[in-house]
C-alpha cells in the first residue's frame, strides 16, 4: 500500500490559557489546504485530523490581538469579533463589546468556572 | 430589486422576509444550486462531494432560523473603545466568523446568479465552514481532555523511566485505565521507532492503529499502521506498528532475532492465548540475543507474579482501572446446572423494564456461552421486544461478519435499550460503551481436545473467577452498574481463579512445527510460561511423525518444512502439496482454503427451504470439500461477472460471504508459499496499464475508506433487532455509496481474472477421481465405515464408526447427511466391488459427535493405497488394514494381483513425492506423472469384489500368528514381491515386505472363507511334524526343498530344524543360521 503524501509538523502549538497542545502544520492567513478560503487572522493551522478530504483543515489558535498570547479557538478560552481577543482581555474590557458579545459573556460566566477548572487540573 | 455590496446583511434578511417565493426558486433547488455549486465548488473545496448535500441542509435550516430571529433594537454605540480596541461599529454575526470566500473569479455580472443570492450563498457557505471548524475542535478538545483523564496518563513519566532502565517492563492495569492505547504514544512521544505492539485478535490491531492515529491527531500520519493476516498498512514509514501476536511468530519464524523492532509490546498476555504465550517464551529466549530490545508485557492485573518472574522479575507498573461501583445480584440456585431456558435472561430485561425508568439510558450486555445459546435466548428476547417496543436485541460473536458486529456500537433511540447478546468475546475483546447492565450466564464453551482420538469437543464449562470479575466490571464503565449473576454465590466461590491457559488444552501439531522450525530445539525441554501437559506434546509429536512431517529424529522433514509456514491443521497442508504433484493445484488450493475457514454455510435455527433449494446445484455428490469447491468456484464467478452483488448472491444462498474472503485470502497464501517451495509455477504478470489504472482506482478506495476513521454510529430502529440471519438490504458503514469495500479489498488483493480462469475450470471425472484420492490421502488416517445396518435406517439416523469412535454422525450440513443413499447398498456386508468409506476432515463433538468435512472413496483402493498397516494371510485373499478394517477377496489371485499393484503405486508415487519436495536430484517428470495418474484410475476402476468388515475386540486380540516357528514362505512369493527383502516380524509373526506390508501373519481364524483345520503332518525332507494348514503346508514344502549344494539335514528337533549352513558371499566366513538370522546378517553388511 502506498503511503498518502504527509505534511510534516512545522511545530507545536500551545494555547496559554488551556494548555492545549497540537502539532501545526502552517502559520499564516492562507493555508495551503484550500484555494478559496482566506483566514481574516494569522492562524496555526494543521490538516482536519477528522477527514480524510486532503483540503480540510482545522484553525487551532491564533494571537490576541491585544495582549498577544497564543491562545486557541476553544470558546473558553478566546473570542474572534473582526479579531482575536482572549477571554481575560474581553472581560477586561467588556465595556466595548456590542452587547451581544456581552450577553454572550454573562451567559457563559457561570460554566466558565467548572470547565476551567478542568483543563487547568489536566496540566 | 437589486441590492448593493454595501448592503447589510440585516437589510437583505429583511427583504427575504417579505418575498419569500421568488427567493425559494432562485436559492431553493434545481438549476440555481447547480450554477452556484459550479462556482464555489472546485474538486473537495472548500468542501468535498460528499459535504454538498450536507451544506444545502445547512443552508435551509439557517434561513429558517434567521427568519424566526426576532430583529434587535440597534445597539447604542459603544463609548470609547480604548486604544487598540477598534470594533466594527455596528453589531454583525458575520464578525464572528475568521473566514472570508473570496469571490470567485468568474465574471460576477454574467454568472446568472442575482447578487443577493450570491451574497446569501456565501455568508451560508461560510458560516457552514464556520460550523465545521467548531466541530473538529471541540472534537479535538475532547479527545485531548479524555487521553489526559486516563489513569495511566499520570504514569507516563514513569513508565519512560523504567522502559530507559530496563529491558523487561510489567505494565499491569485493569480495564479502561487506557494502557492499549496510551503506552504506544508515550513511546512514540518519546522518540522510539520501530515499534510493534502485538494483539491476541486481529480486529483489536485494526481499531487500535485508528484510535491512535486519530488520537495522535495523525500527527504521525502513515507512522501508526497495522498488519493482520492478510491486510496491512505497513509502509517503510512506519513507526508504530500493531499486529497480531500469531503474526509476530510467524516474523520470528523467518527473522529469529526480530532486527525489525526496537521495542516490542506484549499486550493481553493475561488471556493465554496459545500464540501468546508461546510468544513470550521466544521473546524469553531472544532477549540475551539482542541486548538492544526492551519488552513491554502489558496485562490485566490478574497473576502478574507469574510474568514478572517468568523475565527475571521483571519490573511492575501498576495502574488502577477506572471504575463506577457496580451492584452483584446473584439470581442463581447453588449448585444447579441446567440447560439453557431463556427465562430468567428475560426476567431480567423485565426487572430492569420495572425498575429503570425507560428515559434513563444503559444498554444491557448478556454473556452466554456459545452461538446457539445466543440463538435460543435471541428468538425469546426478539418476541418480548417486540411486545414492549423497548428492547433491540443484538447478537454478538466471532462468527458474525464484521458488519454485523459493529452493529453494537450503535445507538439506540430514545427510551429504547440495547440488548447484546455476547459470547465471552466481550468480556475482554470487543468494549461497548453505555453497558449499564450485565447478566453473567457464568458459563463458557470452550474447545477441549482429545488427543486420543484427535476429537475436538465444544464443551460448557463455569468460567473462573477471574472472567467473573471481568464480565462484571463491563457494566461500571460509564457509570454505575448492575451485574445479575445466574448463578449462586457458593458456585462463584468454586469457580477456578484464572481460566485455563489455552496451551492445556488444545492440540500442540501446530505448536511443535512452528518450534522446530524456529530452531527452538525439543519441545519438550521449551521454557514454556507454564509447560503444556506432556502427554499432549507427546501426541503431538506422534503425530507429526506419522504425517511425516518429522523425522525419526523429530527434525522437520521437507514436507514438514512446509507445513511448518502454513496457518492450517497438518492434513489439509498434506493435500496442498499433494494436489502440487498431479497438475491438481488449482483445486486443492480451493479445497484446502476453505476447509480451513470456518463454513461458510449459515445455519439459521430453522431451516431455510428457500437456501436448500438454492444450494442443491452447488452440491457435490462426491462429497463436503467438493461441494465447497463448487461454492467457491461460483462466488468467484459471479463476482468477476458482476463484482458488488456477490452479497446477494451469497444471501440467497445462506452463505456467509465472509467466510468466503478469507478462503480467498488463505488461497492466495497457499499459492505464494507453493510458489515459493517451486511446488507451482509462477504466475505470468498480468499488468496492463488498464489493469494499472483500475487499481490505482481500488487503492484510492480503499484508503479513503480507512482513513474515514471507521464508520459513523448509527442511529438503531427497532426492526434492526429483528431478523437478523437473513441479512439485511443495505449494510454497515462500510458500504459507502453503494461501494462494498470487501469487495474492493477483493480486487486489489487477488488477481481476479486468474482466479476466474482457474474456478471456471471443469474437472474431467478422471481429476475429480485422482482429486479425491488426494483429499484421502491428505486425510488419511481420518476414516470413518458406514454401519452395515444403514441401509435399513432412517436418514436421520444413519451411524458411522472410526477406528476408534463408534457411532458418529455427518455434520447435519454434510451431503452425506442430506443425502445417505449416496453410500448405500442394499446388499452391504456382502461381498460386492462398492464399498465405501468416508474421510472426514475433523471430527467434532458438540451434542453428537460429528465427521466435519466428508469424502467418501472406494474403500478396498483407499485401504491398500494409505494404510499405515497392512497385514495378510498367506494368500493374500484376507488384509487388515491398520489393524481396524478387515477386506476379504474370495478370489486369491485376484487379491494378489490388487496388493501387487498397490504396492507398485504406493512406492511410484512416494519416489515422485520425493522427487517434489527436491529430496531426490531430479524433479518429477510429466511422464511419470501421467503413468502414475493413469496407474491409478485403472486401479481405481478395479472391481473386485470383496467383504468389508470392522473388525471386533475379541478379532483384534486374535489377529496375528505371532513369532512363528515355521519360516514358510509362499511358492508364489518370489512372484509377488520381486526383489523385495522380507524380513521376519518378531511380533506379528510372517514377514515384513515394506515398512507398512506384513505378509502372511494373520492368524487363521474362524473365518467363514477360510474355515480350514490344522491337521499334523511330517515333512519328508525335514522330518517336521506338526499341525498346519494346507496353505502352510505348501508353503513349507516349497521352502524346504533341498536347495543343490545343501548337506542332508540333520536332526528332527525343531530347533535345529529351522538351522542351516549359510556361507556369507560378502564377508566370506560360513555360518549355521535361522532364516532370520540370515537376513540380520545380511543387514549388518549395508
Ligand atoms: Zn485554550
Ligand atoms: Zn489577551
Amino acid at each position: 500500500m502506498d503511503a498518502p503524501k504527509e505534511v510534516q509538523p512545522t511545530g507545536e502549538f500551545t494555547c496559554q490559557l488551556c494548555n492545549l497542545t497540537a502539532p501545526y502544520t502552517y502559520y499564516g492567513q492562507k493555508p495551503p489546504y484550500t484555494r478559496s478560503i482566506v483566514l481574516l487572522e494569522e492562524s496555526y493551522v494543521m490538516k482536519d485530523p477528522f477527514t480524510p478530504d486532503k483540503d480540510k483543515f482545522l484553525i487551532l489558535g491564533s494571537h490576541c490581538s491585544l495582549c498577544r498570547r497564543s491562545v486557541c479557538v476553544g470558546t473558553e478560552c478566546s473570542l474572534f469579533y473582526s479579531k482575536r481577543f482572549c477571554l481575560p482581555c474581553v472581560n477586561e474590557n467588556l465595556k466595548a463589546f456590542p452587547l451581544e458579545i456581552q450577553e454572550d459573556m454573562d451567559k457563559k460566566k457561570p460554566q466558565e468556572k467548572s470547565s476551567s477548572k478542568k483543563t487547568h487540573t489536566k496540566a | 430589486g437589486t441590492s448593493g455590496p454595501g448592503e447589510r446583511p440585516q437589510d437583505r434578511r429583511d427583504r427575504n422576509r417579505t418575498e419569500p417565493e421568488p427567493e425559494r426558486n432562485r436559492n431553493g433547488t434545481g438549476a440555481g444550486r447547480r450554477r452556484l455549486e459550479q462556482l464555489y465548488f472546485h474538486g473537495q473545496d472548500p468542501i468535498s462531494s460528499q459535504d454538498i448535500p450536507n451544506f444545502w441542509k445547512f443552508f435551509q435550516r439557517l434561513r429558517l432560523f434567521q427568519s424566526l430571529r426576532p430583529d434587535r433594537e440597534a445597539a447604542p454605540e459603544p463609548s470609547q473603545p480604548p486604544p487598540g480596541l477598534i470594533l466594527p461599529p455596528h453589531y454583525d454575526p458575520r464578525y464572528r466568523i475568521n473566514l472570508s470566500l473570496p469571490s470567485p473569479d468568474v465574471g460576477c455580472r454574467d454568472n446568472g446568479i442575482p447578487l443577493e443570492c450570491g451574497w446569501e450563498f456565501r455568508w451560508a457557505l461560510l458560516h457552514y465552514l464556520h460550523f465545521q471548524q467548531r466541530q473538529s475542535f471541540s472534537r479535538l478538545l475532547r479527545i485531548q481532555r479524555e487521553r489526559a483523564a486516563l489513569p495511566i496518563a499520570r504514569y507516563r513519566e514513569q513508565l519512560l523511566d523504567a522502559v530507559a532502565q530496563h529491558q523487561v517492563v510489567l505494565v499491569a492495569g485493569d480495564t479502561g485505565c487506557g494502557k492499549s492505547t496510551q503506552v504506544p504514544q508515550f513511546l512514540l512521544g518519546a522518540g522510539y521507532s520501530h515499534v510493534a505492539c502485538t494483539q491476541p485478535r486481529r480486529i483489536a490491531c485494526i481499531s487500535l492503529a485508528k484510535r491512535v492515529a486519530l488520537e495522535s491527531l495523525h500527527q504521525y500520519g502513515s507512522q501508526v499502521g497495522y498488519q493482520i493476516r492478510f491486510e496491512s498498512t505497513r509502509s517503510p514509514s512506519t513507526r508504530l506498528l500493531f499486529l497480531t501476536q500469531g503474526l509476530l511468530l510467524r516474523q520470528a519464524q523467518r527473522d529469529p532475532l526480530l532486527r525489525g523492532y526496537h521495542i516490542l509490546l506484549a499486550d493481553e498476555v493475561h488471556e493465554r492465548q496459545l500464540h501468546g504465550d508461546v510468544l513470550l517464551g521466544v521473546l524469553r529466549r531472544l532477549l540475551p540475543h539482542r541486548p538492544d530490545l526492551k519488552l513491554v508485557l502489558m496485562s490485566a492485573t490478574i497473576n502478574i507474579p507469574l510474568f514478572s518472574a517468568y523475565f527475571g522479575d521483571a519490573p511492575v507498573l501498576r495502574v488502577p482501572g477506572r471504575s463506577f461501583p457496580i451492584s452483584v445480584r446473584m439470581e442463581g440456585e447453588p449448585g444447579k446446572w441446567e440447560r439453557l431456558d431463556p427465562m430468567p435472561y428475560l426476567r431480567v430485561m423485565q426487572a430492569i423494564d420495572h425498575k429503570y425508568p425507560a428515559e434513563e439510558r444503559g444498554d444491557l450486555l448478556v454473556f452466554l456461552s456459545g452461538v446457539a445459546e445466543i440463538g435460543a435466548v435471541l428468538e425469546a428476547a426478539q418476541t418480548y421486544a417486540a411486545c414492549t417496543q423497548r428492547w433491540i436485541v443484538l447478537p454478538l460473536h466471532s462468527t458474525l461478519s464484521v458488519e454485523e458486529q459493529d452493529k453494537v456500537f450503535d445507538v439506540p433511540p430514545p427510551g429504547v435499550r440495547k440488548c447484546i447478546l455476547s459470547t465471552n468475546i466481550a468480556e475482554t475483546s470487543v468494549t461497548i460503551d453505555g453497558v449499564r447492565f450485565v447478566l453473567d450466564s457464568g458459563k463458557v464453551k470452550e474447545m477441549s481436545y482429545d488427543p486420543q482420538d484427535k476429537l475436538q469437543r465444544l464443551q460448557e464449562f463455569w468460567i473462573s473467577q477471574a472472567s467473573a470479575e471481568q464480565r462484571k466490571g463491563r457494566a461500571g464503565r460509564t457509570g454505575p452498574g448492575v451485574c445479575y449473576r445466574l448463578y449462586a454465590k457458593s458456585d462463584y466461590e468454586a469457580f477456578p481463579p484464572y481460566p485455563v491457559p489455552e496451551i492445556q488444552r488444545v492440540a500442540l501439531d501446530a505448536l511443535v512445527l512452528q518450534l522446530k522450525s524456529m530452531g527452538l530445539g525439543d519441545p519438550r525441554t521449551f521454557p514454556f510460561l507454564e509447560p503444556p501437559p506432556s502427554s499432549s506434546l507427546e501426541t503431538a509429536i506422534g503425530y507429526l511423525k506419522e504425517q511425516g512431517a518429522l523425522d525419526e529424529a523429530e527434525q522437520l522433514t521437507p514436507i514438514g518444512t512446509i507445513l511448518a509456514q502454513l496457518p492450517v491443521d497438518v492434513v489439509v497442508g498434506k493435500m496442498l502439496v499433494l494436489g502440487a504433484l498431479f497438475g491438481l493445484a488449482e483445486p486443492t488450493l480451493t479445497v484446502a482454503a476453505v476447509l480451513s475457514v470456518p463454513s461458510p454455510f449459515l445455519r439459521p435455527t430453522h431451516p431455510n427451504p428457500d437456501w436448500t433449494t438454492a444450494r442443491k446445484p452447488l452440491e457435490s455428490p462426491y462429497g463436503d470439500p467438493l461441494t465447497l469447491l463448487n461454492v467457491f468456484n461460483a462466488w468467484v464467478q459471479v463476482k468477476s461477472e458482476r463484482g458488488g452483488s456477490s452479497r446477494k448472491w451469497c444471501r440467497r444462498r445462506g452463505l456467509e460471504e465472509h467466510r468466503l474472503y478469507e478462503a480467498a485470502n488463505l488461497r492466495r497464501q497457499f499459492q505464494e508459499l507453493l510458489r515459493d517451495h517451486q511446488l507451482l509455477e509462477d504466475a505470468s504478470e498480468p499488468s496492463s496499464s488498464i489493469r494499472h489504472r483500475e487499481r490505482r482506482e481500488l487503492h484510492r478506495l480503499w484508503r479513503s475508506h480507512r482513513e474515514c476513521e471507521g464508520r459513523k454510529r448509527k442511529l438503531l430502529r427497532l426492526q434492526d433487532g429483528l431478523d437478523t440471519s437473513s441479512g439485511e438490504e443495505e449494510d454497515g458503514g462500510s458500504h459507502r455509496k453503494g461501494i462494498d469495500i470487501q469487495d474492493v479489498k477483493f480486487q486489489l488483493r487477488h488477481d481476479v481474472s486468474e482466479l476466474q480462469a482457474s474456478s471456471s475450470l471443469v474437472l474431467a471425472s478422471s481429476q475429480l477421481a485422482l482429486l479425491q484420492l488426494v483429499l484421502c490421502r491428505g486425510l488419511y488416517p481420518q476414516l470413518a465405515l458406514p454401519d452395515p445396518f444403514n441401509g435399513s435406517r432412517r436418514d436421520s439416523e444413519q451411524v458411522f464408526h472410526t477406528r476408534s469412535k463408534a457411532s458418529v454422525v455427518p455434520h447435519p450440513t454434510s451431503v452425506f447427511a442430506t443425502n445417505p443413499e449416496l453410500l448405500h447398498h442394499k446388499d452391504l456386508g456382502c461381498i460386492l466391488h462398492r464399498h465405501q468409506l468416508l474421510a472426514f476432515v475433523s471430527l467434532l463433538e458438540t451434542s453428537k459427535p460429528y465427521l466435519v468435512n466428508c469424502v467418501r472413496v472406494p474403500a478396498l483402493q483407499a485401504l491398500l493405497l494409505f494404510s499405515q498397516s497392512l497385514d495378510t494371510n498367506a494368500d493374500c485373499s484376507r488384509l487388515v488394514a491398520d489393524a481396524w478394517l478387515e477386506v476379504s477377496i474370495p478370489k486369491a489371485e485376484e487379491a494378489v494381483r490388487l496388493l501387487s499393484m498397490a504396492l507398485q503405486l504406493r512406492s511410484a508415487w512416494d519416489q515422485l513425492l520425493q522427487q517434489l519436495l527436491g529430496k531426490l536430484e531430479r524433479s518429477p517428470s510429466q511422464w511419470d506423472v501421467a503413468k502414475l495418474s493413469r496407474r491409478l484410475l485403472e486401479f481405481l476402476q478395479e472391481k473386485v469384489p470383496y467383504r468389508l468388515h470392522q473388525l471386533t475386540g475379541l478379532e483384534k486380540q486374535n489377529l496375528y500368528v505371532g513369532p512363528q516357528l515355521v519360516m514358510a514362505s509362499a511358492p508364489h512369493l518370489q512372484g509377488l514381491f520381486p526383489g523385495m527383502e522380507m524380513i521376519p516380524d518378531e511380533v506379528k509373526g510372517g514377514h515384513r515386505i515394506t515398512d507398512f506390508l506384513t505378509y502372511n501373519c494373520l492368524a487363521m481364524d474362524t473365518d467363514l472363507y477360510n474355515n480350514c483345520l490344522r491337521s499334523f503332518w511330517t515333512c519328508p525332507h525335514c522330518q517336521l511334524h506338526m499341525p498346519f494348514t494346507p496353505l502352510e503346508r505348501m508353503c513349507h514344502e516349497s521352502s524346504c526343498q533341498p536347495p543343490p549344494e545343501e548337506e542332508a539335514t540333520q536332526s528332527s528337533s525343531k530347533a535345529s530344524s529351522l538351522h542351516r549352513p549359510y556361507h556369507c558371499p560378502i564377508c566370506q566366513q560360513d555360518f549355521t543360521f535361522t532364516p532370520t538370522e540370515i537376513l540380520r546378517h545380511k543387514k549388518q553388511h549395508h
